[in-house]
């Protein structure tokens, strides 16, 4: 009891510091009122208004972070397992890799329309490279004596990835796919923000467009309760599979 | 011909010659492993005692001379032996129960099958009731019990084993000295191990080949014509270990002088 309260004290100060600051220190015009955007908030689900918005974003979402954590895992252990492609391969994917991916979004627009596959891939792409980077990381730093050992004990090339390379790399990839979750947001509402019919995005941009701060707050409240939980459920999946892993010293249970 | 090799051994070792680079590690180097001995081969840190192991394995192919399996050469990964390693290596995502079992799962043995000798093979090495424990909740001579069993678990009749008890305090390399011997008498398997302990070697080998500093060649090989079992936890009662440690010693100690 006494840690919950201790950790949501900074949360119940800070709306608090805000609901008073605003109108006081700072116009309400810029920075709105926590009161304000819970009633906005409330509105906004109450009327039915956010739903299409939400489901548009969701789907963008899932589809977008699924398609690029597969295609990161199967990039990631395919390059891992073969050092001479990835020789060849790794300067290209690294000078991709620093490409600022939002660049991407007005290209995007061109080839996958406004609809929500350009959202899709903007997001796809972010989650990619990271879950990539993560995955290759893994597979190349398995301990070689461990899969030699795993040969003489008779593994073949199929048993080695199913019993050495993948849970050897799972930390990584699980690791991976759980910071890709903030990844794929940014990579929906920069598209959506760019261009879209519908969406979450579109949404905060319309109530930047027309002054109204408390439904961009409200908006932004969405996403920040999306990414929270979302990576707490990643987490919570990441402490089972990987239970056999020592505890560390000091291990936090943030997300 | 204190050295020669007999062809049809479990493992022999013909004139073998190894370069790392510029730098020459193994110097012809023969002996072998007759059925169901145990040989030692002793020789200082770093001079390439683990090279040989590796060349077993098939891990490695060595610069000169060629290493034999009951007569036939090593080609490739060499399935048809059993490894103790240095460290225990067991796969930390894996169940004490399930590494115990995983050369045996490797090569399809049934469900029913594998559970059934690899509880036995856990028996066998006193760690019943930690079947579900994973590697890291096991101490480190516990890890190494689960290391033999797993090697103990699909009854090679060829182990090798790199210094398979350096990092263990004393008390437990003792008690997994008298395991081992029991164990490797009743499997009736031939054993190389290395080390560069000389009471190790003395107490557990049937003969011990003594290896020179970098590049390794073979001093001696001594015959340790000592009656079994062996009381590990009290050398000074073994009949006869003084004289057998001497006649090591007396070689390493050349060794030593050398330098």
């Amino acid at each position: 009891m006494k840690r919950v309260i201790l950790a949501w004290l900074p949360a119940v100060a800070f709306l608090a510091f805000w609901q008073l600051a605003s109108g006081r220190l700072v116009r309400t015009i810029y920075v709105s009122q926590p009161s304000d955007i819970a009633v906005r908030l409330y509105e906004l689900f109450a009327s039915g208004e956010i739903w299409p918005q939400l489901a548009t974003t969701g789907q963008e979402l899932v589809l977008g972070y699924l398609i690029g954590v597969t295609a990161g895992l199967v990039g990631g252990y395919a390059l891992g397992r073969a050092p001479r492609l990835a020789r060849v391969a790794e300067p290209y994917v690294m000078a991709f890799y620093g490409i600022p991916k939002i660049a991407l979004a007005p290209l995007f627009i061109i080839w996958f329309g406004i609809g929500i596959w350009s959202k899709i891939a903007l997001a796809a792409i972010m989650v990619f490279f990271l879950v990539f980077y993560n995955v290759y990381a893994g597979v190349r730093g398995v301990d070689r004596d461990l899969v030699a050992l795993a040969r003489v004990m008779g593994a073949d090339e199929r048993q080695l990835g199913r019993h050495v390379y993948l849970p050897a790399s799972a930390p990584f990839v699980l690791l991976g796919m759980r910071m890709a979750i903030p990844y794929a947001v940014i990579g929906v509402i920069v598209g959506e923000f760019t261009s879209a019919t519908k969406g979450l995005g579109l949404f905060i941009h319309y109530s930047s467009d027309t002054y109204d701060p408390a439904g961009v707050f409200a908006g932004i409240a969405i996403l920040l309760a999306f990414v929270v939980l979302a990576g707490s459920v990643a987490a919570r999946i990441e402490r089972r599979l990987l239970r056999w892993r020592p505890p560390l010293a000091g291990q936090t249970e943030l997300t | 011909m204190p050295f020669d090799v007999d062809a049809a051994a479990p493992l022999s070792f013909k004139s073998i010659e190894h370069r790392f680079g510029g730098t020459e590690v193994l110097r012809s180097i023969s002996f072998d492993i007759p059925d169901q001995k145990f040989v030692a081969v002793l020789g200082p840190s770093g001079c390439g005692k683990s090279t040989l192991l590796q060349m077993a394995a098939g891990l490695l192919r060595p610069s000169g001379g060629t290493v034999l399996q009951d007569g036939r050469p090593i080609e490739g990964v060499n399935r048809r032996i059993g490894i103790v390693p240095q460290q225990a290596q067991l796969l930390p995502w894996k169940t004490l129960l399930e590494n115990v079992a995983f050369p045996l799962v490797l090569r399809g043995v049934k469900r029913a099958e594998w559970l059934r000798r690899a509880e036995e093979a856990i028996a066998a090495v006193d760690l019943q009731g930690f079947e579900g424990h994973y590697p890291y909740q096991l101490s480190g001579g516990m890890q190494k019990r689960g290391s033999i069993a797993r090697t103990l678990v699909y009854g090679p009749r060829l182990i090798l084993m790199d210094e398979p008890f350096g990092a263990l305090d004393a008390q437990t390399r003792m008690q997994l000295q008298h395991d081992l011997q029991a164990l490797v008498m009743r499997a009736g398997a031939s054993v190389l191990l290395v080390t560069h302990d000389v009471a190790e070697a003395v107490m557990l080998a049937d003969r011990v080949v003594v290896l020179s500093r970098r590049p390794a060649q073979v001093v001696a090989d001594v015959a340790i014509p000592l009656a079994r079992p062996r009381n590990v936890f009290e050398p000074h009662t073994v009949p006869g270990f003084a004289e057998a440690y001497e006649s090591v010693w007396q070689h390493v100690r050349g060794e030593m002088s050398r330098r």
